[in-house]
């Protein structure tokens, strides 16, 4: 018995090295603590296509870069023209490997194509438009190379699947009144609404950006606990169990 | 870029390292460096001893063999009294390392009538100065001195290695290119070329069937720099004869001077040191701000009668701040022991930065592990350039001043002269002291043309401000074409802007306001001359 059991265990470490396959879900883009939270694998997929939407969405879509800025990968920003880059220096992203091709003209395409070849993650504005038949190729094409593209606003409008969408469901200002003091600090509730493995609604609340602009994790334990309910996630995920546990049966 | 060559004469005495070592040319010696042998006396190598070959097999080829390890010091320490016998044909001599040095011609060749005329001079004094060192009248003719003099350095520097009997080569003006378009291309990665680690480039060059530098020179140079980055656009222009990165022209206000007392001063060389090394890192900083680097350098050292020692030393690639360092040591090493040595103790130590190129980002080893990813990325960069213009790339560059545009600055990006090491973001911008600035956090979606906006009271009527910038009513609905119309439910402000009062033509006054919308939204809002414009959004 015992030699049977370390012949196994020896198969199985023989195949764990020699295994050439690295599945593309064990491969991510690293994303500050502060938003791993939404993320089943800890950070960004490679080679997926992640929506941003909401009244935060540049603010958040610039967030989710800090990481990758910070690591040594390139960023390129493709139709984002009015991005600040004072501000998202101060949420904390490195520009010193980050490029805005800020008018593509009616060459999308090909930019996000080339861009594929060099960067690690591409952020797509608002206004950017693919071709349908694009669209598709470069979902063929991110898969393969493993570039990542996150949109500000809704994926589909420029012709590409979300894997993952976030929308940022609640966005509160502190600090300014009527007439008086400034806008000093956004509290933001970000959800998340994902496919497959990621298809928990998962939510995260911070401060985006916090009065010194930074991006800042909301301390729940001074909040109000109203405001992240976990039970519409567990409403969801119960049928689900139980019509497994009837088809067994 | 502007290309600007200067015409340079190269003096290059072969087998320096083992003449430094105090070998002579029938002593069977050879001098090593890490284990591998970097230069062989001509006995030495009837035993078929090369650089390169290894200590041990080196030992096995020639029994009798005399290992002398390496010491670059030495090396130098000897070559300056060989430079200082050079002094009186010109003041600008540039040491590169010992036993090669370079100086422009335009001066002492009118001089001395032609630079045939130079070069002979150089080649008589040099002689001289050798046969002291090696203490005996009759140099043998493989260890003579060898003069190349052309439009460019590298062509130059080919021109004395591949002299012929005469040991001098002139290459007449203009014919840099034509003198060079024989050569293989495997020059590119000889000892002498400003290429880095050229070797895997030459290899691709001849794989792909370019042989000589001629047919390097043909090639499309947007082609070169697609395929190959920066290393091939510097290869391409040595081949033609230009030498590769221009000096920056600049003014005397941008030259880099740094200098300092020592105090008390000094008697070892190492206390100079000291503070030297402070001095090449702050220019190091210095440079590395402005995104270019120091190629040649000039080192003055005072002693307290008044003695100065002053030279010039290049860099084939660029100086760190250690290098320059160094360069400090040997200078002094060389001057104490020198036939004038200081007499009293050194009181001064002066830097001086004459010549700095564009930081064309060297240090991203093109075929090297850690940075092929930064020459991939610009390789894609430069193919979007292609298409949509060479301005459509940017990269951020903060600048100072209280409106957001003036804070906000984008910059082409200059594949060739791109090194991500070096673009330049100022973290404490928000605390720069801009009286009139915005309260931080700043807004992140920043309108690059501002759009005219509607603010209206509680009646619908449009509001204005009073000579101090104070809101005339509560602003109650905010309307836009792209906005959309909304309630306002907070604001803030104004925060007054009264910039270049003084001038009629360019003066503006402006107050600034923060609206936070029903919707979540909130925005910065500019009054000017009774019209609201929406600036930027906290989106």
């Amino acid at each position: 018995m015992q030699n049977a059991s370390s012949g196994i265990s020896l198969i199985n470490d023989i195949h764990q090295e020699s295994s050439p396959l690295v599945l593309a879900r064990h491969r991510t883009f690293p994303v500050v603590d502060e938003l791993a939270g939404l993320f089943t694998d800890g950070g960004i997929r490679q080679g997926s296509t992640t929506e941003i939407t909401g009244v935060a969405a540049l603010s958040l879509a610039s967030a989710l870069t800090i990481a990758v800025s910070r690591s040594g990968s390139w960023v390129g920003a493709v139709g984002l023209p009015m991005l600040g880059s004072s501000a998202a220096s101060d949420l904390g992203i490195e520009f010193s490997r980050w490029v805005f091709i800020d008018h593509p003209r009616d060459q999308v395409g090909a930019v996000i194509h080339a861009l594929m070849a060099g960067v690690d993650l591409i952020l797509v504005g608002p206004d950017i438009k693919l071709p349908p038949d694009h669209g598709r190729k470069i979902v063929a094409l991110m898969r393969e190379r493993g570039t990542s593209i996150l949109t500000v606003g809704k994926a589909t409008l420029c012709n590409l699947r979300p894997d993952l969408c976030l929308r940022v469901s609640q966005a509160t200002w502190t600090g300014i009144g009527w007439g008086h003091g400034h806008l000093l600090s956004r509290k933001v509730e970000i959800e998340l609404v994902g496919r497959g493995a990621n298809s928990n609604l998962r939510r995260e609340l911070v401060w985006l950006p916090d009065k010194e602009g930074r991006l800042k994790t909301v301390d729940q334990s001074n909040e109000p606990a109203n405001l992240l309910q976990s039970a519409p996630r567990m409403q969801k995920v119960l049928p689900e169990i139980g019509e497994q546990v009837l088809q067994a049966s | 870029m502007v290309l600007t060559n200067t015409r340079t004469l190269v003096l290059i005495i072969p087998h320096w390292r083992v003449i430094a070592a105090g070998a002579t040319h029938d002593h069977r010696a050879a001098v090593v460096k890490k284990d591998r042998v970097v230069d062989v006396t001509p006995a030495g190598a009837e035993h078929g001893i090369t650089p390169g070959t290894r200590r041990r097999e080196a030992q096995k080829l020639c029994a009798d063999l005399k290992i002398i390890e390496d010491d670059e010091e030495r090396s130098i320490r000897k070559f300056n009294s060989v430079v200082a016998s050079l002094e009186s044909v010109t003041p600008r001599i540039e040491i590169a390392t010992g036993g090669w040095c370079s100086f422009p011609t335009r001066g002492p060749s009118r001089y001395f009538g032609g630079d045939q005329a130079l070069a002979r001079i150089v080649a008589e004094r040099t002689l001289k100065a050798l046969s002291a060192v090696l203490k005996t009248t009759e140099v043998p003719s493989v260890m003579q001195p060898r003069i190349g003099v052309a439009d460019s350095r590298f062509a130059a520097v080919l021109a004395a290695t591949f002299t012929s009997l005469s040991r001098v080569q002139v290459v007449v003006p203009e014919g840099s290119a034509t003198f060079l378009a024989p050569f293989p291309v495997d020059v590119l990665a000889s000892k002498y070329s400003p290429l880095l680690e050229a070797k895997e480039l030459v290899d691709v060059f001849r794989r792909l069937g370019l042989k000589t530098l001629e047919d390097i020179g043909a090639l499309p140079s947007e082609e070169l720099l697609a395929r190959f980055g920066s290393p091939g656009l510097l290869a391409q222009q040595l081949a033609q004869g230009i030498d590769g990165r221009a000096p920056l022209l600049h003014s005397i206000s941008d030259v880099v001077l740094e200098e300092s007392e020592i105090d008390p001063p000094a008697d070892h060389v190492e206390t100079a040191v000291f503070v030297a090394k402070a001095l090449a890192d702050r220019i190091h900083r210095h440079l590395a701000i402005n995104g270019s680097a120091c190629v040649r350098i000039l080192i003055e050292v005072e002693s307290e009668h008044g003695e100065v020692s002053s030279r010039l030393w290049r860099h084939e690639h660029q100086f760190t701040s250690a290098d320059i360092t160094d360069r400090v040591r040997w200078q002094l090493e060389g001057w104490y022991q020198s036939e004038n040595p200081p007499t009293g103790p050194l009181s001064s130590v002066r830097l001086t930065v004459d010549e700095t190129v564009p930081d064309s980002g060297q240090q991203l080893g093109f075929w090297g592990e850690k940075t092929v990813n930064d020459e991939r990325a610009i390789r894609s960069f430069v193919r979007i350039q292609g298409l949509l213009g060479p301005d459509s790339v940017t990269v951020v560059q903060r600048g100072g001043g209280r409106r957001l545009t003036d804070i906000e600055q984008r910059v082409p990006l200059a594949g060739t002269r791109f090194d991500p090491d070096q673009v330049i973001t100022l973290p404490e911008s928000t605390a720069a002291p801009w009286p009139g600035r915005l309260p931080a956090p700043l807004p992140i979606a920043v309108l690059p043309q501002a759009q005219q906006v509607e603010v209206t009271d509680g009646n619908g009527r449009r509001i204005g401000v009073s000579g101090r910038g104070q809101i005339e009513e509560d602003p109650v609905r905010i309307r836009s074409d792209s906005l959309g119309s909304h309630p306002i439910i907070g604001w803030g402000g104004p925060w007054l802007l009264d910039e270049k009062w003084w001038d009629p033509a360019t003066k503006s006054r402006q107050a600034r306001f923060q609206f936070l919308l029903a919707d979540g939204t909130s925005h910065l809002c500019v009054i000017e001359n009774g019209k609201w414009w929406l600036e930027a959004s906290y989106e």
